[in-house]
């Protein structure tokens, strides 16, 4: 039997109330409501009719910050924001919107999917990023020493040459046979190391410079650098050439083009240098490989959760670079 | 039957019924109270944000209103680094916020503003990360005997005790090889475009003395703040640019309240 309850007794506490508990259940229902309500169009990323207070507008519901329009009135106009003119702050807004839609219509023809220069920019914007922090992060000495002496290696300097690069010629286009040219140059080399002078060599034993170190169409006997006699000689000579000391002179060595013999006039050798001559080099790789790791640990991170599908060749290829 | 109410029985449920109105008002009192205390809090909060600083600055009750917001925001977030005195920290280079010394912008609120929504050298794109101090010593722009001479031409400034020759050879070396002028302008007095601080004393971010100075020069400087725009509220980060103008030296002008 349910006991008739009078108004009466909708304040009185101490009774059970049906009335009242539906009232208290709506209110706390609407009050929920309101919350749930207010959470959900105040919440970040959600924006309403209404322009938020922290912009200045919304295009498209992407938002302008006013401080955004005040930071480029001053850079635009070279004045502080305040004694901008009105003037002056419409037609920022008026760039900064149509700033906005051409983005928002970049997007929309998908512009980053096909356009070299919109790709190359978000790629280093996102490397800028996700290295900020090892940029800011300044090695201590230690670090650096240890890095130094775990890459010793690398900080070997370059070495000095001044060589000549002489060559019997031989084949179709010379007089003399490749055995010739060999046994010509064997000569020469004779009589080089019994102290013969260059110039007297060239001259009895046919020989003459390769070409290969020329300076303004002129032999070149100056000083060059390892990298550049590396570079410059074929890869024989240049073996031959690195072991020979001041004053020295090569076996002579078969090419396409005849026997050459490598003269050696002054050779500096590669010298390892030490941890205060190599600092700046050691700082700039240390960086270089701290950045570099970052950015492959984001790129892993960033194939964990991506969905690549690979083509049987492109699997191939996969299982190759692994 | 007998009556257990007594003369208690008769005042009981008119009792109980004052007692449950009496309480039902008082509850629906603070929730109003509470309501529009919160819509007072949005309301001052969302004019902070909506009003131009240079307005902003007239206002002594936003302003007020502003640093009582900004001071906990302050505690959490920029005391470990700027310390709970806003002075600065020399070891790790953050700047004294007392002072009138800027390294961006001119201490406007804006400028401040514009400084702790996207930091420095954060990794933000918009952060202020034009350039940094150079290791001059150790990326052989100067010699360590040149170093040396620029520290004392930086201690003569600075008006601190100084080597007047070596001095006269730093200062050489200030407008020529060193190319500090470039950033620290040719009166040394700095410039914010750059982020490159006054070098006239008696501020400094890592301290003005001799070794200090010297590890400037000779290894650069690469100060860093993050970007709070993802971190915090529109109006706590206007709040903190209020209160670190006020802090500042800007006194609260008197203005229309």
């Amino acid at each position: 039997v349910t006991p008739v309850q009078s108004s009466g007794d909708f304040f009185d506490l101490s009774k059970s109330h049906v009335r009242r508990s539906m009232v208290l259940l709506a209110l706390g229902a609407l009050l929920g409501l309101a919350i749930a309500g207010y959470g959900l169009f105040t919440a970040k990323g959600t924006r309403s009719q209404s322009v938020p207070p922290e912009d200045l507008a919304l295009v498209n519901n992407r938002p302008i910050l006013r401080s955004d329009f005040m930071t480029q009135v001053q850079t635009e106009f070279a004045t502080p924001f305040a004694e901008s003119l009105p003037e002056q702050r419409a037609k920022v807004l008026k760039d900064m919107v149509a700033e906005e839609l051409q983005v928002q219509r970049g997007l929309e023809i998908d512009l980053p999917s096909f356009d070299p220069d919109v790709r190359n920019a978000l790629v280093a914007g996102v490397q800028l990023e996700v290295t900020a922090d090892v940029m800011a992060q300044q090695p201590t000495d230690q670090e650096l020493r240890a890095y130094y002496e775990a890459h010793k290696d690398r900080y070997v300097g370059e070495g000095v040459l001044r060589l000549r690069d002489l060559v019997v010629k031989s084949g179709a286009d010379a007089a003399a046979t490749a055995e010739q040219a060999m046994a010509n140059a064997q000569q020469a080399v004779t009589a080089l190391r019994a102290g013969m002078t260059v110039e007297q060599a060239v001259q009895r034993y046919r020989l003459e410079d390769s070409g290969a170190l020329m300076a303004a169409g002129r032999v070149d006997t100056g000083e060059i650098f390892e990298f550049a006699a590396r570079a410059k000689l074929a890869r024989e000579l240049y073996a031959a050439a690195a072991t020979l000391q001041g004053g020295q002179v090569s076996e002579p060595i078969r090419q396409n083009d005849g026997a050459h013999v490598v003269v050696m006039i002054e050779h500096r050798m590669p010298v390892r240098e030490d941890y205060a001559a190599a600092a700046d080099q050691v700082w700039t790789d240390y960086k270089n490989e701290a950045q570099a790791r970052v950015r492959e640990a984001n790129v892993r991170y960033l194939r964990s959760r991506a969905d690549i599908l690979l083509s049987p060749a492109a699997r191939e290829l996969e299982e190759r670079a692994q | 039957m007998q009556n257990t109410a007594g003369p208690a029985g008769a005042a009981g449920p008119k009792g109980a019924r004052r007692q449950g109105l009496t309480w039902g008002i008082a509850a629906a009192a603070a929730l109003l109270c509470g309501l529009c205390y919160w819509l007072h809090l949005r309301s001052l909060e969302d004019s902070l944000v909506r009003q131009w600083p240079a307005e902003l600055a007239h206002d002594a009750r936003m302003m007020g209103f502003a640093a009582s917001l900004a001071r906990p925001v302050y505690a959490r977030h920029c005391a470990p680094c700027h310390g709970a005195n806003l002075h600065g920290d020399h070891e790790t280079g953050a700047p004294d916020l007392t002072d009138t010394v800027w390294l961006y912008g001119d201490g406007s609120i804006g400028d401040i503003e514009n400084t702790i929504l996207y930091g420095v050298r954060s990794g933000h794109p918009k952060a202020h990360n034009v350039t940094d101090m150079p290791a001059e010593g150790r990326l052989h722009q100067l010699s360590a005997a040149e170093v040396d001479d620029v520290v004392e031409f930086v201690l003569a400034l600075s008006r601190q005790p100084h080597a007047q020759d070596a001095a006269e050879r730093g200062r050489k070396l200030f407008y020529d090889k060193g190319n500090c002028f470039d950033c620290h302008a040719s009166d040394a007095m700095g410039n914010t475009d750059y982020g490159a601080p006054p070098l006239l004393g008696p501020n400094w971010n890592y301290g003005g003395d001799r070794p200090t100075l010297r590890k400037s020069i000779y290894s650069g400087r690469h100060g860093l703040c993050p970007a709070w725009i993802s971190v915090l509220t529109p109006p706590q980060i206007r709040a903190l640019a209020v209160y670190l103008y006020v802090e500042s030296g800007k006194t609260v002008p008197k203005g229309p309240s």
